[in-house]
């Protein structure tokens, strides 16, 4: 028999597409993990981390998926947007990743969406900012934390609707986030029809908190809603109310929960009636007990993963990104772009342990807005917040 | 809030001052405008609170140690980011080099130290509200660094050898001054100046990274306003500064308060750019 060129070429084509299922069945499964894990902004990515790890050690444990293990390819992009696109090339061009997980601030988020966008690479991120999800623009990505807006949408609902305040004082540094976080609430509050009588941008290093809280004093402010990360201009305000000797009531982003605060505070009386983001998921009731699927967690993950140190959201948050991977390709048998993101399209809803996620080909913000809760913020233990005062 | 206005402008003004004084050192012997002096602010409230709350020193062997540190880092400028570029000043090569230096000083101190703001330690639970010690101490200081530095430049033949080169160096070298040596040890008088206003502002700004450049730049501005050198220009520059802002915060508030400062900065040296207190020199051509 005469073998030319073209019989062999496509004996060789037919060979390679025959041996690929069982290559595929073998093969792990690839989920990129961009992570600040270094870095100004390294607190989220460290506890996201504990949870991607407990997550894999866990699958990986118990067989895998279908046989397949599951391999995390980290990046550290130390919260850096430069670097998390310099990871992000990599992870899709050269390292063929099936997913990615992050990453999870939302300025790096900024610069990878619309380069993982083009490449049809299934991302779950816990990032804030709304513009993110975009179901035209960006089909592949999904949110599984809250959007700004719901933030939003629970802090407004609780200083209108418990603790029943009339005149607000919005509050925000003057980074980019602090600005336009401080604008959209004020914006939604006026709409819900609240009279905001003091809004202020300010500069996170000012040492001197009294002008604007002396004049959102004036105005006659009920509530001060604060939108900043920086624990030091949060500190420094509670401070100065507590030298003011007034009881105004802080309500807002959770930094207003960070343990930093805890060594900044003159005085623990400070941190009172101070109210930050939480989740129902991650928080404790009026008996001090979590919800029983929280609860459940928490007890696999004892002498596995540290918890005093970080939050327990992070750590099951990174846990449930991990899982919704490994379940798309165990109920998919594929670990193509398609079949992931087409099973997290039919998600109504898939039970995590940080919430109860619901995707579908036009809704990717999968975090339930009734989760979204206001947190005591000077009442951490072991990562988790007791609900606000009252929640039923 | 006048009382606001006061004591705490003048507690932040002090600090400037104090990193204005820092800026006027090191330039007194080299010519060189070194921009690692807000570092040196912000090492003096880092390191005091790492000595005190971290390692437990008390205050006295805190500050020594946190000043001792401060001299290091400040003969370390002078050798690797001054010493370098001296025979090129024209070229204002030292801007790269002491902006290079001072940013290897802040990342490594994010590195090593927190990207977040720390406590510092309450230094001698003295007063409240305005007259807390988080507001007289860095005036105090300031008043005490002034009057060191006027005796250690009028009464000591070292600080009179660090007139002469200053003046003219090239005139002190033929007078058999040792040049080099005085140029270091003002780069580790200075330092020391620098750790002083941050160690003594600490209760204020805390210790926190990110105060180094936030004190290089309103650090400057009393440099620019009291006359290059000019020490008493700076203190005065610096108190003005610090009132000026905080009555800008309390009548404009947050960003405007700093546009408010840098307007009435670019008009005054429109008005005087030899500074407010500086003398214009001439010229050879």
């Amino acid at each position: 028999m005469l073998v030319t060129r073209r019989t062999l070429a496509l004996g060789a084509a037919s060979t390679a597409l025959l041996a690929r299922p069982s290559l595929a069945a073998d093969e792990p499964i690839r989920i990129g993990w961009l992570a600040a894990l270094t870095g100004a902004s390294s607190a989220p990515g460290i506890g996201f981390n504990r949870g991607v790890v407990f997550a894999a050690d866990t699958i990986n444990a118990a067989g895998g998926v279908k046989g397949r293990k599951i391999e995390i390819i980290t990046r550290d992009t130390q919260g850096d947007p430069t670097k998390a696109v310099n990871a992000t090339q990599e992870l899709i061009s050269q390292l063929k990743v099936d997913a990615i997980w992050g990453p999870t601030n939302s300025g790096e988020s900024l610069a990878t969406t619309s380069i993982m966008a083009r490449s049809k690479m299934p991302n779950v991120h816990p990032c804030v900012v709304d513009s993110l999800i975009d179901t035209k623009k960006y089909p592949n990505a999904f949110r599984l934390a809250p959007s700004n807006g719901q933030w939003d949408d629970a802090v407004r609902g609780y200083t209108l609707k418990i603790l029943k305040a009339k005149k607000i004082a919005v509050v925000g540094d003057t980074t980019g986030y602090g600005v336009t976080a401080a604008k959209a609430s004020v914006e939604a509050f006026k709409k819900d029809g609240a009279d905001v009588v003091y809004t202020a941008n300010i500069d996170a290093t000012q040492p001197d908190m009294t002008p604007d809280m002396l004049r959102a004093r004036t105005a006659g402010a009920e509530v001060i809603v604060v939108w900043s990360v920086s624990t030091g201009m949060i500190a420094r305000m509670l401070n100065t109310r507590g030298t003011m000797g007034w009881d105004v009531p802080f309500v807002g982003h959770p930094s207003l929960a960070a343990g930093d605060i805890a060594s900044l505070i003159t005085s623990p009386k400070n941190w009172e009636k101070v109210y930050a983001v939480g989740y129902k998921s991650c928080s404790f009731d009026a008996a001090g007990k979590l919800p029983p699927r929280t609860q459940e967690f928490v007890q696999r993950l004892a002498g596995h993963v540290e918890l005093s140190d970080t939050l327990l959201w992070w750590v099951s948050a990174g846990f449930d990104a991990i899982s919704l991977v490994a379940k798309a390709v165990e109920v998919t048998g594929s670990s193509s772009s398609e079949a992931i993101i087409g099973y997290w399209n039919t998600l109504n809803p898939y039970p995590g342990y940080f919430g109860d996620y619901k995707f579908s080909p036009t809704e990717h913000n999968g975090y339930p807005t009734d989760e979204v809760v206001m947190s005591l913020a000077n009442s951490a233990k072991t990562g988790a917040f007791a609900l606000a005062p009252g929640y039923s | 809030m006048l009382q606001s206005i006061l004591a705490s402008g003048l507690a932040v003004g002090a600090v400037y001052a104090l990193i204005a004084i820092t800026y006027n050192t090191m330039f007194a012997t080299s010519r060189v405008m070194s921009f690692t002096a807000g570092q040196l602010g912000m090492l003096g409230g880092v390191l005091g609170s790492m000595f005190m709350l971290r390692l437990g020193l008390p205050l006295v062997l805190g500050l020594a140690a946190t000043l001792v540190c401060c001299a290091v880092v400040g003969v370390l400028t002078e050798f690797i980011a001054v010493r370098p570029v001296l025979k090129s000043l024209d070229q204002h090569l030292y801007v790269l080099s002491t902006l290079a230096f001072a940013l290897l000083i802040q990342q490594v101190t994010a590195i090593e130290w927190s990207t977040e703001p720390q406590p510092f330690p309450r230094l001698f639970g003295i007063g409240e509200g305005m007259l807390d010690e988080k507001y007289w101490l860095p005036v105090v200081t300031c008043a005490a660094v002034i009057g060191g530095l006027e005796y250690l430049y009028r009464r000591t033949l070292v600080g009179r050898a660090f007139l002469a080169v200053a003046e003219d160096n090239f005139a002190a070298r033929a007078l058999g001054l040792p040049e080099r040596n005085l140029r270091v040890a003002s780069y580790a008088l200075a330092a020391v100046v620098g750790g002083l206003a941050g160690f003594a502002g600490g209760e204020l700004l805390l210790a926190f990274f990110a105060n180094g450049p936030q004190l290089n730049f309103y650090g400057f501005i009393p440099v620019a306003l009291g006359g290059l050198g000019n020490n008493r220009g700076a203190v005065i520059g610096g108190l003005g500064l610090g009132l000026f802002q905080q009555a800008a915060n309390f009548s404009v508030g947050g960003i405007f308060a700093s546009v408010a400062v840098f307007v009435l900065f670019i008009i005054l040296l429109l008005v005087a750019p030899q500074g407010l207190f500086g003398s214009s020199t001439a010229r050879r051509v």
